[in-house]
């Protein structure tokens, strides 16, 4: 930027026209207007950042020590399935060594008294039993201690609980603790699945439907007859105004149409990508080489194959570029979509922070930052590996 | 096989914008010459060979090769005729992102089914003779290289193997050698001429350098301003002669 300024002689021919010194101070003045408006109206309080310091502190100091791991007590489980009904009941043998359950009986109704034993677990240790459904929700049950063998009995009467087939689990809680990714975690990794998988369909959507609009937009293509010229400027507009509306403002407005979720954030990246795509495609198509074209026609070959041979190899590098590098843009964005509803793990940070819990909104901040550098430096490569 | 011969007869090219590119030209090429076309750049060489396999219509007047009339031809007969004609670009013309191999083999498109496009089938015999055609200008080692990492020379030696697989009667080549360096220009042109001495295929090239025109050219046409100036041998023309086409300021280069 600087070099500009230095090195352009002025034509010494032209003189300069003077600036007089009240134009300039009319300028100044009108500058500090300006400038004065605009401090007032954004509301800028450098003092408020030193007295309310202390409302940061937390999140600052918990953006180093986020809640990643935690230590879990060890545990040793077994379980058994039983059925309210004969019908395809199950029945597969319990290991011979090692904690195994035992039922009385495979089938039994609710109500009825079950009879449940455990053998090979740790000695004298407490345990609980967990009651799981065919849905697959499960309830915490009876707690009980094992013997100096590892044994223990217990007779309950059959829980009732949704569907028909079942499974007992006990669960012996050992000495000791383990280290394991802690529930914020968990929660964190799943929405940032989720979120790349958001930006994956919000692209693959938005390449469907860019692709042939972006051969509508591509003036070298169209520009040919007057109807085609009405469609490019048609085109180009529709482009151009749904470029302008932000994706956080789409997923506001989307929201409402594909339900509070990742569909809506889905829907409202895919809605901006198609208007970027399109451009950045047409723009490619507009660029193309026309010389090879011309070649393949000279061989004798026809339309298709001028088109598969001549144009295709020439946009189809940059397509993917610019594909993989909307992904990319994409995950950044549905990162903060999912603040106005769009699903995400953008959700999961803004109720982390609603909550106040600092460390587990530390937890997602670290795995969006580490999402995001990983997703742009897998795109910079395979872009420079595709053009 | 042999060259095919060309009648041009009062060929003219008038474009929408009132340019008079051709006017009333005509001239003939016997089977196997080297036609060499001069003339100044403006004066009508590209617009003269793209009249003649139609990718730009003329105006006025007729284009045979041998008794074949272009100028009337059906668009799919327009096809099987440009088949027998190779062209050769100053530009190379190649696809750069693709493979030598699939731009040789794309010379050979007006022989295949179109849908083969689809799935990028091409036979085997078809890959072989690819291959054997770019060991002939003496570059197998490059087939599968991107055209774009080759340099000029290599780049416009693939273009002659993509026209070779068309097995062509008639080479169009428009200032093969313009973007090449001298020596570069000699090995691309000694190609060309190999398959106008070896194959007897025709050949009409258009030409900057007098001195490359009177070493390769068996026959030689000048145009100025889209009219024949000059038909006869490259041995012919003199300092007068060359003054008429060039202009009264006009200088000779040589090239070595």
């Amino acid at each position: 930027m600087a070099h500009e300024t230095v090195s352009r002689p002025l034509p010494p021919t032209i003189p300069r026209p003077q600036t007089r010194p009240w134009t300039l101070a009319l300028l100044v003045l009108g500058l500090a207007l300006v400038y004065a408006y605009g401090w007032k109206v954004t509301q800028i309080d450098i003092g408020q950042l030193m007295t309310n310091a202390h409302l940061i502190r937390p999140l600052v100091r918990d953006l180093i020590r986020p809640d990643v791991l935690s230590w879990v007590p060890r545990t040793q489980s077994a379980s058994a399935p039983f059925s309210y009904s004969a019908e395809g009941a199950p029945a597969p043998a319990p290991p011979a060594t090692g904690p195994r359950l035992l039922l009385s009986t495979p089938v039994a109704q609710p109500g009825q008294p079950l009879q449940i034993r455990g053998e090979g677990f740790a000695p004298n240790r407490p345990g609980q039993l967990i009651w799981t459904d065919q849905s697959g929700s499960s309830a915490r049950g009876s707690e009980f201690r094992t013997d100096a063998q590892g044994r223990f009995t217990l007779t309950l009467p059959v829980p009732q609980m949704i569907g028909t087939h079942h499974r007992v689990t006990a669960e012996i809680t050992l000495e000791g603790r383990q280290l394991r990714p802690s529930v914020a975690a968990k929660l964190v990794f799943g929405r940032l699945v989720e979120t790349v998988f958001l930006a994956l369909m919000g692209t693959t959507l938005a390449v469907i439907f860019a692709v042939p609009v972006s051969f509508l937009g591509a003036r070298n293509l169209m520009a040919r007859s007057p109807l085609g010229t009405v469609v490019y400027y048609v085109v180009r507009t529709i482009l151009n105004i749904a470029r302008s509306l932000a994706p956080l403002i789409m997923a506001t407005v989307v929201a409402g149409w594909g339900g509070i979720g990742p569909f809506a954030g889905v829907l409202a990246l895919a809605l901006h990508s198609i208007a970027s795509l399109g451009k950045l495609y047409s723009e490619q198509i507009e660029s193309i080489d026309p010389g090879p074209i011309e070649a393949i026609t000279a061989t004798g070959a026809s339309a298709l194959q001028v088109i598969r041979y001549a144009v295709v190899p020439q946009i189809v590098p940059p397509f993917i570029a610019f594909t993989i590098y909307r992904w990319d843009i994409n995950v950044r964005m549905s990162t903060v979509i999912g603040m106005v509803g769009g699903g995400g793990v953008g959700f999961l940070l803004l109720q982390f922070i609603n909550l106040l819990q600092w460390q587990q909104a530390a937890t997602a901040v670290w795995g969006i930052t580490i999402v995001v550098a990983v997703m742009d430096y897998l795109s910079a490569v395979v872009r420079e590996r595709v053009v | 096989m042999k060259g095919a011969a060309v009648r041009v007869e009062h060929l003219t090219k008038v474009f929408p914008d009132g340019t008079r590119a051709l006017d009333d030209v005509s001239f003939q090429v016997n089977p196997g010459d080297f036609m060499v076309i001069i003339g100044l750049s403006g004066s009508g060489k590209s617009t003269l060979m793209r009249c003649i396999y139609r990718l730009i219509e003329p105006t006025a007047g007729k284009v045979f090769v041998d008794d074949i009339e272009v100028t009337a031809l059906r668009p799919d007969e327009l096809r099987a005729l440009r088949r027998q004609i190779g062209m050769i670009f100053q530009q190379f013309n190649l696809v750069k992102r693709s493979s030598v191999l699939t731009n040789v083999l794309s010379g050979r498109l007006g022989y295949l089914p179109p849908t083969w496009a689809l799935t990028n089938y091409f036979p085997r015999d078809l890959k072989q003779r690819a291959m054997e055609n770019l060991e002939r200008v003496g570059i197998p080692e490059k087939a599968f290289t991107r055209a774009d990492q080759l340099s000029g020379g290599q780049q416009q030696r693939v273009g002659i193997a993509r026209a070779l697989m068309q097995e062509p009667r008639l080479i169009l080549a428009d200032e093969p050698v313009a973007s090449l360096d001298p020596a570069t220009s000699h090995s691309v042109l000694k190609y060309i001429e190999e398959l106008n001495k070896k194959d007897g295929i025709t050949v009409l090239c258009a030409l900057h350098f007098l001195s490359l025109a009177r070493r390769y050219g068996t026959r030689l046409i000048a145009l100025k301003a889209g009219r024949v100036v000059f038909t006869g041998y490259p041995q012919d023309i003199d300092e007068v002669r060359f003054r008429e086409i060039y202009g009264e300021e006009a200088v000779e280069v040589e090239i070595a």
